[in-house]
């Protein structure tokens, strides 16, 4: 147990969306500090979002505690928070055109004065970020000619911007090829092993949260269905029990793998 | 066949139009849709005679009297219709030739007068005289107004123009009938150029052809509100005061009243002297 | 640097021709002396620039707030509101030689606080997509009061208020210029400060909340202030269209979305091309006098084809 403060701590939350029939969260808590990987996985609708939204005080739980950085969540002011966590949100619409260097540099408004310009500073974190995510090459391009994974590393660049201490990446490697999805772990895993950020994805990604996140969080009805190490977590019968589907856990390079099995099924009989 | 063919063609061709064929010797249920012909009518003794009126038509005062078919700019066939009339008097305009259409095909005889200028209320004088069995009337009317267009134009007494409205600032035109008036009474418009009957002129315009005098459209004797406002106020005439107010009665339409009306409008700037 | 000093130099050349060229004939060396000048074009000149540039701030912003970049000052409803109170004033007989203009802008903001009121989905939150359609219901909905109101009244002045509500800046005073010069800074300021957010609210509304932004406050802010804007706009000068639409368009091709810049050339933008187009409605047409909102929509709907097809080029 280590006994520096927690940059993200959630306790036995409980939220209900106003209007629902059940609590999309029940009696959930979350603690990360510098230096870790935490990944949340869980079914659709298990209350994933919500959890992120619960903690980043987007909404305010009905029972138990969200704090950032030994304040509450709610508490915080939206500018003062971005300063401390960077958030890349599953969708983004951006209407209007732009340039890479110029996307990456709204980054740095929890950083502006009101009324101020920008500053060199602003463009060196910049080129910074861009540098870590190994974007630095896309900076005076458009950002309408880039691919999905490149557009994702862009706004990965645009969250390290604000030189959080702490990211949160919701679903980012969705539509995502193989080499872009690697790409994306492999960066997020460098941040916090050189960085020493904390990182708080949500993903699908089963097997590669298993294989670079050093906690998961498996959630399921917006319960705590297991946390801790991967391994600990994946085994056969709680992920078979919260995907409901029959899987093999096999080793893979020290880390537990997922393979869903077939359904044994009767061929379809001719009508 | 050929001649058949012919024979039909030449058929259609001269069919009449609907107020020539059966419009009656004498109408005795007349709804006039025009303020210029409800007045006319009026004048010329046939005033027992009209069963209908629109909503603007208010002189003589005798005329309030008789039942509004609506506000005759889009006529309202069915009212009209409802009045039972023998004839229709409307007011040239494109929206009317469809009335008069729509009421030939209810088997209802219409007849189009012009009503723009002093010339077409002398022609609408005597064509409704002979219409309504008062052709005496109706003659001595128009021959009225045709002397009084075809007098001498007086020497120029003042220059003058009539601002309808202020924002944006619409000014009289060579077109209207109240040009006509303003020459006939001695007063030069100095918008007489504008070839419509009103335009949207700026107010600069109306400083550098500095007319003597404005001229106002109103029943009451105050000045307009505009001449308060600071920019109007670069108008000399604003500036001094100098407008003369047309009551409704005598200008506000081409009238058969338009003799005295002239001679009003030149005492006036004979007074104001 | 060199396109700021563009754009003044276009506003200079503007403000000039305004008050050199005029249906009355000026001498070059009578400039100065005449009342003419004095009292008529410089005021109108400088209530051209003010009234231009409002539009075009105004439309930047709503463009920014609505996330579309076909939105125009006029769509949100307000139009129809002004239209509403000039209407009743003059039925009213409502007297004084400000009535016209304090009615419209009272009307306007009513319109205003109704299509907030009915923008507001779900309690607290303003959901621009509500708020253009609310714009065009209200719109409509005050459009259609005001004919009512025009076709059953008697008096022959309703119809004439009409074509106040054309548009038209020849209700140009100095005292209508100080009035607008004293009103405007308030929302220009506000709406400056709301550069940066407006940047990031074209990201998204949580991609904006994430960076910093608060995007509620923000939201009701930039509404109000270009709102005001428009309702100042219309009382003096009736509805002037496609300057809030087309203005940042084409500012936005010199300086892109970055608001910071592009809010100051919006104005100025916004003011110049309002002076051209009053200067083309005054003499092209002399001794008459064109309808300014008329000239603005024959210059803006070419200008907009062309710029349409160059926004949809690239993306395509």
């Amino acid at each position: 147990m280590s006994t520096v403060a927690p940059l993200l701590s959630v306790q036995r939350v409980t939220y209900r969306y106003p209007g629902a029939p059940g609590d999309a969260l029940r009696d959930v808590s979350l603690e990360i500090r510098a230096g870790e990987f935490h990944a949340v996985l869980g079914p659709n609708g298990s209350g994933k979002t919500t959890l992120v939204r619960v903690a980043l005080g987007l909404a305010a739980p009905a029972t138990g505690t969200a704090e950032i950085a030994g304040r509450a969540a709610v508490a915080w002011s939206r500018r003062d928070l971005a300063r401390i966590v960077g958030v890349v949100a599953q969708r983004e619409d951006n209407l209007f055109p732009q340039q890479v260097r110029e996307t990456v540099l709204l980054g740095r408004y929890p950083h502006l004065s009101l009324w101020g310009a920008e500053r060199p500073v602003d463009r060196e974190a910049v080129t910074r970020a861009l540098e870590r995510c190994d974007a630095l090459g896309l900076a005076d391009r458009w950002i309408w000619t880039l691919s999905g994974g490149e557009y994702q590393r862009v706004r990965l660049a645009r969250a390290l911007a604000q030189e959080p201490s702490m990211l949160v990446l919701d679903e980012p490697t969705a539509s995502l090829d193989v080499r872009h999805e690697m790409d994306l772990f492999e960066l997020a895993r460098g941040l916090v092993d050189a960085g020493g950020l904390a990182v708080l994805m949500i993903t699908h990604h089963v097997n590669l949260a298993a294989r670079f996140a050093d906690r998961v969080l498996l959630l399921a009805d917006g319960q705590t269905a297991a946390q801790g190490t991967p391994r600990t977590v994946l085994t056969r019968e709680t992920v078979e029990r919260v995907f409901a589907w029959p899987v093999a856990i096999e080793p893979f390079d020290g880390h537990p793998q997922m393979i869903p099995l077939r359904q044994r099924r009767q061929p379809r009989e001719p009508a | 066949m050929r001649r058949l063919l012919f024979a039909l063609l030449l058929a259609v061709a001269c069919r009449p139009t609907a107020d020539r064929l059966s419009v009656p010797a004498t109408a005795h249920r007349i709804v006039s849709l025009a303020p210029s012909s409800t007045e006319l009518l009026f004048a010329i003794g046939a005033g027992e005679q009209v069963v209908g009126r629109t909503t603007w038509c208010r002189y003589p005062a005798a005329a309030l009297r008789v039942p509004a078919v609506g506000d005759g700019l889009n006529p309202n066939v069915e009212a009209i219709a409802a009045r039972q009339p023998d004839l229709v008097v409307l007011y040239r305009s494109q929206m009317n030739e469809t009335a008069a259409q729509q009421l030939a095909r209810l088997g209802i005889p219409t007849v189009t007068l012009a009503q723009d200028r002093l010339e077409d209320i002398a022609h609408a004088a005597r064509e409704l005289g002979r219409l309504t069995g008062h052709q005496p009337a109706g003659d001595s009317i128009g021959a009225a107004i045709e002397t009084l267009l075809r007098a001498p134009t007086p020497a120029t007494i003042a220059r003058v123009t009539f601002v309808v409205w202020d924002n944006p600032p619409m000014v009289i035109g060579g077109g209207s009938y109240l040009d006509q008036l303003a020459t006939l009474a001695g007063a030069r418009n100095v918008f007489h150029d504008i070839a419509g009957a009103s335009a949207t002129v700026s107010i600069e315009t109306i400083i550098a052809r500095n007319p003597d005098v404005i001229l106002v459209l109103s029943d009451s004797t105050a000045p307009p509100a505009y001449s308060a406002r600071r920019e109007w106020r670069a108008i000399r005439a604003v500036r001094e005061g100098h407008f003369i107010m047309l009551p409704g009665d005598l200008f506000g339409r081409p009238s058969p009243s338009a003799p005295a009306a002239v001679a009003a409008l030149r005492h006036a700037l004979e007074v104001r002297k | 640097m060199r396109r700021w000093l563009g754009l003044a130099g276009l506003v200079a050349l503007a403000l000039v021709s305004a008050v050199v060229l005029g249906p009355a004939h000026v001498a070059l060396g009578d400039l100065t002396s005449s009342e003419i000048v004095r009292s008529l074009r410089v005021p109108r000149a400088l209530l051209a620039l003010l009234v231009g540039g409002s539009l075009g701030v105004a439309g930047a912003s709503l463009q920014a707030l609505v996330r579309n970049p076909l939105a125009d000052p006029f769509l949100l409803g307000l139009s129809g509101g002004a239209g509403l109170g000039a209407v009743l004033a003059i039925a009213l007989h409502v007297a004084g030689p400000w009535a016209l203009p304090l009615a419209a802008f009272v009307g306007a903001l009513g319109a205003m606080a109704l299509v907030y009121r009915l923008g507001l989905v779900g309690g607290a939150q303003l959901d621009p997509r509500v708020l253009l359609l609310a714009g065009v219901a209200v719109g409509a909905f005050t459009g259609a009061i005001t004919t009512a109101i025009v076709s059953l009244a008697e008096a022959a002045d309703l119809r004439n208020a009409f074509l106040w509500l054309w548009g038209g800046l020849s209700g140009a005073s100095w005292d209508t210029v100080l009035v607008i010069a004293v009103y405007i800074p308030v929302p220009l300021v506000v709406l400056y400060a709301a550069a940066r957010p407006l940047d990031l609210l074209a990201l998204g509304e949580e991609p904006a909340t994430h960076l910093g932004a608060d995007v509620e406050p923000l939201k009701r802010r930039v509404y109000i202030a270009a709102s005001m804007l428009t309702a100042a706009a219309v009382a003096v000068s009736g509805v002037i269209g496609f300057v809030g639409l087309i203005v940042p368009h084409i500012t936005r091709l010199v300086w892109g979305h970055h608001h910071r810049a592009l809010l100051p050339a919006a104005f100025l933008g916004g003011g110049a091309l309002l002076l051209f187009a009053d200067t083309v409605a005054r003499v092209s047409v002399a001794p008459r006098e064109l309808p300014v909102g008329i000239v603005t929509a024959l210059v803006g709907v070419p200008l907009f084809a062309v710029l349409l097809r160059r926004w949809m080029g690239p993306r395509g």
